[in-house]
């Protein structure tokens, strides 16, 4: 039987597409044959944002890009900007950046496990996944007063200390996360339904997702050992036991194991880093800081100078963000703000794999596919 | 279909039942957690950045909190004689930089983020809203 | 004996004794007839009315249970626990806007928000509620229901075609497939109670469920088709359109497949359609396996009474099931469930046919 192709245009609004994201589908009845996508519905020009702020004002900004983990974007501009001044950083700073770092990572895969199930039909989890994340995010307001536009780090430390009962409020979130994790695993892992939308679905082999430069859980659902804590360490990441989770199977549901075993892992991360907190500054009192305001009324917030000259030159750091590589390129004309800001996000390098995974498939496969390489539009458009 | 015949049992969707059968009625620790809103609010942390305010008596009006910020949400206008920040909040990223850089501690952000609005004019925040007097103990 | 509803009136009435005067009012004038159309124009109205209310507390029921699994309260501002909130919605929706989009086919457009009430309320009719709580008793009640319950994808089809987007047309089409697919397991399962019972009048079903075995198990057709009870359950959760084979919306796949450009009233009409399917279907279940209205008599309480409050319980212990499915599962792919249709419960059902007339010819059932 002769059948017209069908050009169907999925999104930019579109229940499934997690933001404004258009796919334009080549269809022959319900198999995609040609998937064409068409990013830039929230672009905001984050990078030349970079270049017109000075180093310390362009910190908000990179709330914005993933906002879902907010705190990794945070900690990767920090870092570079750290790296091209060569500033030091306080021991008590690196572990509260990398505390929160990895409650982000739990906080962001809590979401995606609830967006990815929504996505397959099954309503319930995406309220589990909010209900813990609420617990993360009322930490996080003790702890810096935002929720999700955090701006917590500061160049060489971060802005606040722990709060009083912070820790065992922490503690008390770990232990109700490990008990959460279980109610998880009973409803999705075993479904048989689950499994059928799930395995051999959305198939992307090692090397082709190399080639296509994806990074992260997804790359390592690939069965790639690639995680940058473990490859190029930083922070305090070499003092800490953990492990990168790898899954061989390069299907969707390997995706979707390696963020649930992910968020374990990162809850061990958790209670260590909480467990052996070192006392000391919080904010680097070398040479560009100026230790806590003396008297001031409240002494927990630190200073930084507003005004700061890094030396001329440029850097390109990585960091492991929930969602893969995150890189900050930043060039530094020895003025106070940056002549060049270049994000490498993992969401936009992750998403252009996805017509890769899906040709051949059917819609409700791009839908599982998709939602398993986790994006976030505001990091795919900057 | 092999599937049917590996899975006629459907294990998986039975615990999964369970699960759900544990929440409806709310056995071994699963409350139900959300609060009614409008009628009923929950509890701020104490570092919470919400809507400014500034101490009448510690401002200086110099101006620093206005070239600290970085969306230009500030300006400095004159006001009984002296000179206060106003703040635009329909442009304001709830940052906390005019916080930190606020060389008196004028600058404080907390409690109110009900702060929608029917219009533009009534996000701008003069310093007829946001000074406060503080209170001296003696 | 009392056969259906209009009899039970006319028995009610000639009980207390006004039924004579009345009848003879109208013979006087030679029009006794009116006499039969307004009882039977009052027993529509009592169950449009029950059907109406049941499906507004359906959907309060479903959106309650559906905030306990996910640890919300759900609707909790109007009425008692937000148990008028559909009417609140109902309100709300009768007050937006009626959108017909432009290269819609307005005719069909409109009609077919209404053609979907039809069968949904026509499945009623040889729907026993009770020992004698039934509009018509039709010798070919069961075939009736089947073929009526069929007729919803042409409404469904009529919209998908008439809003003249490609994810409506989708979705309609995907409905059409299912439907297909699923009523002949449906019917092929029930054939097998039927030729257990020799009668496809519902009353007839129900009346060889009534008593027990050994004075505990209830003589179901559960226990007697335990087979034909799973293919004739999942068959009837597809034909009511729920996750997980709910193929016609899926929302997160299609926006909202064949609904997704209607709103305000013919929206609710929808809503409404797909909660009195849901009772509909979860009575027939109830009539053929689960009993129907049997249930130990008690003392005092007259049986129509008992019968009735037995069937809502078990009815709603059917759609207390699907919900709770709902809540836990995700959707399947729609070719997923077509494999499963055609190659799994058709196969199994004309097993299940074959064993059952096999043992009745035999003579061991």
């Amino acid at each position: 039987m002769e059948t017209d192709e069908l050009l169907l245009n999925m999104g930019p609004v579109h229940p499934a597409t997690h933001g404004v994201l258009r796919f334009k589908l080549r269809m022959d009845g319900e198999i995609i044959r040609d998937c064409e996508i068409v990013m830039g519905y929230l672009h905001r020009g984050t990078e030349k944002l970079g270049e017109m702020k000075t180093y310390l004002q362009f910190i908000p900004y990179t709330d914005r890009l993933d906002y879902l983990s907010a705190m990794p974007n945070n900690y990767a501009y920090v870092k570079a900007v750290e790296e091209l001044a060569d500033i030091e950083v306080p021991l008590r700073a690196e572990y509260i950046r990398v505390l929160t770092l990895e409650l982000n990572r739990i906080i962001n895969h809590l979401v995606f496990m609830g967006s990815l199930i929504l996505d397959l039909g099954a309503n319930t989890a995406i309220m589990w996944g909010f209900r813990e994340r609420e617990k993360a995010l009322q930490l996080y307001e003790m702890l810096c007063g935002a929720r999700m536009t955090f701006s917590y780090m500061r160049i060489g430390g971060v802005r606040e200390d722990l709060p009083e009962g912070f820790i065992p409020k922490l503690n008390d979130f770990i232990k109700d996360m490990e008990k959460r994790i279980v109610d998880y695993e009973q409803l999705i892992n075993g479904n048989e339904i689950f499994l059928l939308r799930m395995k051999n679905i959305g198939v992307i082999n090692a090397d082709e997702a190399i080639n296509y430069g994806m990074t992260g859980p997804s790359l390592r659902g690939s069965g790639v050992n690639y995680d940058i804590r473990k490859l190029e360490p930083y922070s305090i990441y070499p003092d800490i036991d953990f492990k990168a989770c790898v899954r061989k199977e390069c299907d969707s549901y390997a995706r979707y194991l390696v963020r649930m075993d992910e968020m374990k892992e990162s809850l061990h991360i958790l209670r260590q880093v909480a467990d052996t907190m070192p006392a000391g500054d919080i904010i680097t009192t070398q040479k560009y800081g100026i230790a806590p305001m003396t008297g001031a009324p409240s002494a927990v917030m630190t200073y930084f100078p507003r005004i700061f000259t890094p030396p001329v030159g440029e850097v390109y750091t990585r960091t492991e963000a929930p969602k893969g590589e995150l890189g900050f390129y930043v060039v530094s004309d020895g003025t106070t703000k940056p002549y060049r800001v270049k994000i490498r996000s993992p969401s936009f390098c992750n998403l252009v794999a996805l017509p890769k995974m899906i040709v051949g498939l059917k819609i409700p496969d791009l839908i599982a596919a998709f939602g398993t390489i986790d994006i976030v539009l505001g990091d795919v458009d900057r | 279909m092999a599937w049917i015949s590996k899975n006629w049992a459907m294990t998986g969707i039975m615990k999964g039942l369970i699960v759900t059968l544990k929440h409806i009625f709310h056995i071994g620790n699963r409350p139900l957690v959300t609060v009614q809103y409008p009628y009923e609010k929950m509890k701020l942390a104490p570092r919470f950045r919400g809507r400014h305010s500034v101490d009448q008596d510690a401002c200086i009006g110099c101006g620093i909190c206005e070239v600290s910020c970085p969306n230009g949400t500030i300006r400095i206008v004159k006001y009984n004689g002296r000179w206060f920040p106003e703040f635009n909040l329909g442009m304001c990223l709830f940052c906390g930089l005019c916080v930190d850089a606020c060389p008196m501690n004028a600058i404080k952000m907390n409690g109110g983020y009900e702060l929608a609005n029917y219009s533009r004019e009534s996000l701008v925040y003069g310093p007829e809203r946001i000074l406060f007097k503080k209170e001296v103990n003696k | 004996m009392i056969a259906n509803a209009y009899e039970l009136v006319v028995y009610i009435l000639s009980a207390i004794g006004i039924y004579d005067p009345i009848n003879g009012f109208f013979q006087n004038y030679g029009m006794e007839y009116l006499l039969r159309i307004i009882i039977i124009v009052v027993e529509i109205v009592v169950l449009l009315v029950f059907v109406l209310l049941t499906v507004m507390f359906l959907s309060w029921l479903e959106r309650k249970m559906f905030a306990w699994v996910q640890s919300r309260y759900g609707p909790m501002i109007t009425g008692p626990h937000g148990l008028f909130q559909p009417i609140a919605d109902g309100i709300k929706l009768v007050g937006k806007e009626d959108i017909i989009p432009a290269g819609a086919d307005r005719w069909i457009f409109t009609l077919a928000p209404f053609i979907i009430f039809v069968p949904a309320l026509l499945v009623f009719i040889p729907l026993p509620f009770g020992d004698s709580l039934i509009i018509s008793d039709l010798r070919i009640g069961l075939l009736y229901i089947i073929a009526i319950s069929a007729l919803s994808p042409v409404s469904i089809l009529l919209a998908g075609w008439a809003s003249n987007n490609k994810y409506s047309l989708m979705g309609a089409m995907r409905a059409v497939a299912q439907d297909i697919s699923y009523t002949i397991p449906l019917a092929l399962a029930a054939i097998a109670v039927v030729l257990y019972v020799g009668s496809l009048s519902t009353v007839d079903i129900v009346r060889a469920q009534e008593g027990t075995w050994f004075d505990i198990i209830p003589r179901w057709f559960i226990f007697v088709q335990p087979l034909a009870f799973i293919l004739f359950l999942i068959a009837s959760i597809a034909e009511m359109g729920r996750i997980p084979f709910d193929f016609q919306e899926s929302e997160q796949e299609l926006v909202a497949g064949f609904y997704t450009e209607y709103s305000g009233m013919k929206f609710a009409m929808y809503f409404l359609g797909e909660y009195a399917h849901m009772f509909a279907v979860s009575g027939v279940i109830v009539t053929v396996f689960l009993g129907g209205w049997t249930g130990p008599v008690l003392p005092f309480i007259p049986v129509q009474i008992t019968s009735l409050v037995y069937f809502i319980i078990k009815t709603y212990a059917v759609i207390f099931f699907a919900m709770w499915l709902r809540d836990t599962v995700p959707r399947m792919r729609i070719d997923q469930l077509l494999n499963l249709g055609w190659k799994i419960m058709i196969p199994l059902a004309l097993l299940n046919l074959l064993v059952t007339s096999f043992l009745l010819t035999a003579g061991v059932v």
